[in-house]
């Protein structure tokens, strides 16, 4: 009586302590799965700015692409994922990109003239939204991409702590569903439905075709 | 239940119309949810593979290849990109046996060549077409279940929506995906409501929901900020 109990209790405990992440996961899934939706504009309706600020060189201690975007962006403030570094074919010049959500920063450095020229863009609340839902700060198909910002990986966890609630949330709620012996049965032609349509998309389609 | 919710459900009680739509909303929220919940665990799993750039092999992973000869193309081919291009390749596809997503088809101008990337969640195929001499070179990699819930986390996804959703299958996938979140809204919603009819769980639900909120909000205003 106490598991029932609790597993009801923890249900909506869970869900309610998850309820702003849902919705961000669940709206911001809808809006990346419909490109063609014109309200949610974020990139066109940027704005732009750019800048030059000056910077001390660094020194030879400062080994590799990353630790100089990381000297480059405490210099002028930036904070941010690092996308990735360009090739460099010369060693005074150094592009790269970083990202926040709401903000992109196209950084080019220029270590003869001890210059960074930024141009950063800001977008509007659907571009948070968007970026929000991807912003892993790694990538599948470009292993060379890692996490490198503190608050990515905060982010990156807490993702991993909505998919685990969610988990938690349909587990407890086959306990609770099969603690109903009058609901049973509909219920299990529901899931029944349900699984085959979601197993067709999983497994069956590459059996059928 | 304990007496406070006893005596709430015996208040309930004595108001039919509002039993009656407690009642309704309660087995919706069961059901609905059921219903959904393969869907959830899909989206939920895939989470793990996303956010650490991390594909288990679940089942075995295997390569084949095989050339189909003759494989009928478009006579105003060098004329067609996009939508259209993957509507006239789909005669060769048809003839080379592969079914599937069609991805960004590229056009190798020097080697007379097309490669056509074409997806089922959990296969892979690139199929090379030879466009001087019709013929198809058909790579198929089987990629196991977590890439198949990887494909179907990011499809259609928010690129390339002018060529996506070639194949009718993704497509009942999309609408698919798209009841899984309204009914996601939905089931949020209708448990708040059901939570908050519980006046014992009240108090703490409230510091729950408030406590997830100061979370949501410090955490994003700190990654914007």
């Amino acid at each position: 009586m106490a598991l029932e109990r609790w597993n009801r209790k923890l249900h909506f405990y869970s869900g309610l302590f998850l309820f702003l992440f849902l919705w961000l996961f669940a709206a911001s899934g809808l809006l990346l799965n419909h490109p063609s939706w014109n309200f949610d504009e974020y990139w066109k309706n940027r704005r732009e700015t750019n800048y030059e600020r000056e910077i001390s060189n660094p020194g030879p201690e400062v080994k590799g692409d990353l630790a100089q975007a990381h000297e480059i962006m405490r210099q002028t403030g930036i904070g941010g994922e690092i996308l990735w570094t360009t090739t460099r074919t010369d060693t005074n010049v150094f592009d790269f990109q970083v990202r926040r959500p709401g903000h992109y920063f196209f950084i080019k450095a220029d270590f003869a003239r001890r210059v960074v020229s930024v141009r950063q863009a800001d977008v509007n609340v659907w571009g948070v939204m968007k970026v929000l839902h991807t912003f892993s700060g790694v990538q599948l198909d470009d292993p060379r991409n890692r996490r490198d910002w503190a608050l990515t990986s905060l982010w990156a966890y807490s993702m991993d702590g909505v998919a685990i609630g969610l988990i938690f949330m349909v587990l407890s709620s086959f306990y609770m569903w099969y603690q109903l012996p009058q609901k049973r049965v509909f219920g299990l032609i529901v899931i029944g439905v349900g699984s085959l349509a979601c197993g067709v998309f999983c497994v069956g389609l590459r059996w059928f075709f | 239940m304990n007496p406070t919710e006893v005596a709430h459900v015996a208040k309930r009680d004595s108001f039919p119309m509002r039993g009656r739509f407690y009642r309704v909303i309660r087995d919706l929220h069961l059901y609905v949810g059921l219903l959904i919940s393969p869907f959830v665990l899909v989206f939920a799993v895939s989470v793990f593979f996303l956010v650490h750039a991390w594909v288990p092999k679940i089942g075995a992973e295997s390569s084949t290849t095989r050339v189909v000869a003759g494989v009928p193309l478009p006579a105003d081919l060098e004329n067609l990109s996009g939508r259209p291009l993957i509507d006239g390749l789909k005669a060769a596809l048809k003839a080379a046996n592969v079914p599937g997503e069609v991805g960004f088809v590229r056009r190798m101008i020097k080697e007379e060549r097309l490669i056509v990337p074409v997806t089922v969640p959990g296969r892979e195929t690139t199929v090379s077409i030879n466009i001087s001499n019709r013929e198809a070179t058909v790579v198929t990699r089987e990629t196991g279940l977590a890439d198949a819930l990887i494909t179907l986390h990011k499809a259609p996804g928010p690129h390339g929506g002018d060529i996506r959703m070639n194949w009718f299958y993704m497509k009942a996938w999309r609408w698919l995906a798209d009841a899984t979140v309204y009914l996601v809204l939905f089931i949020s919603v209708s448990g708040v409501y059901l939570w908050y009819v519980l006046r014992a769980e009240r108090k703490v639900g409230f510091v729950l929901l408030l406590a997830g909120a100061v979370l949501f909000f410090g955490m994003t205003y700190a990654l914007q900020h």
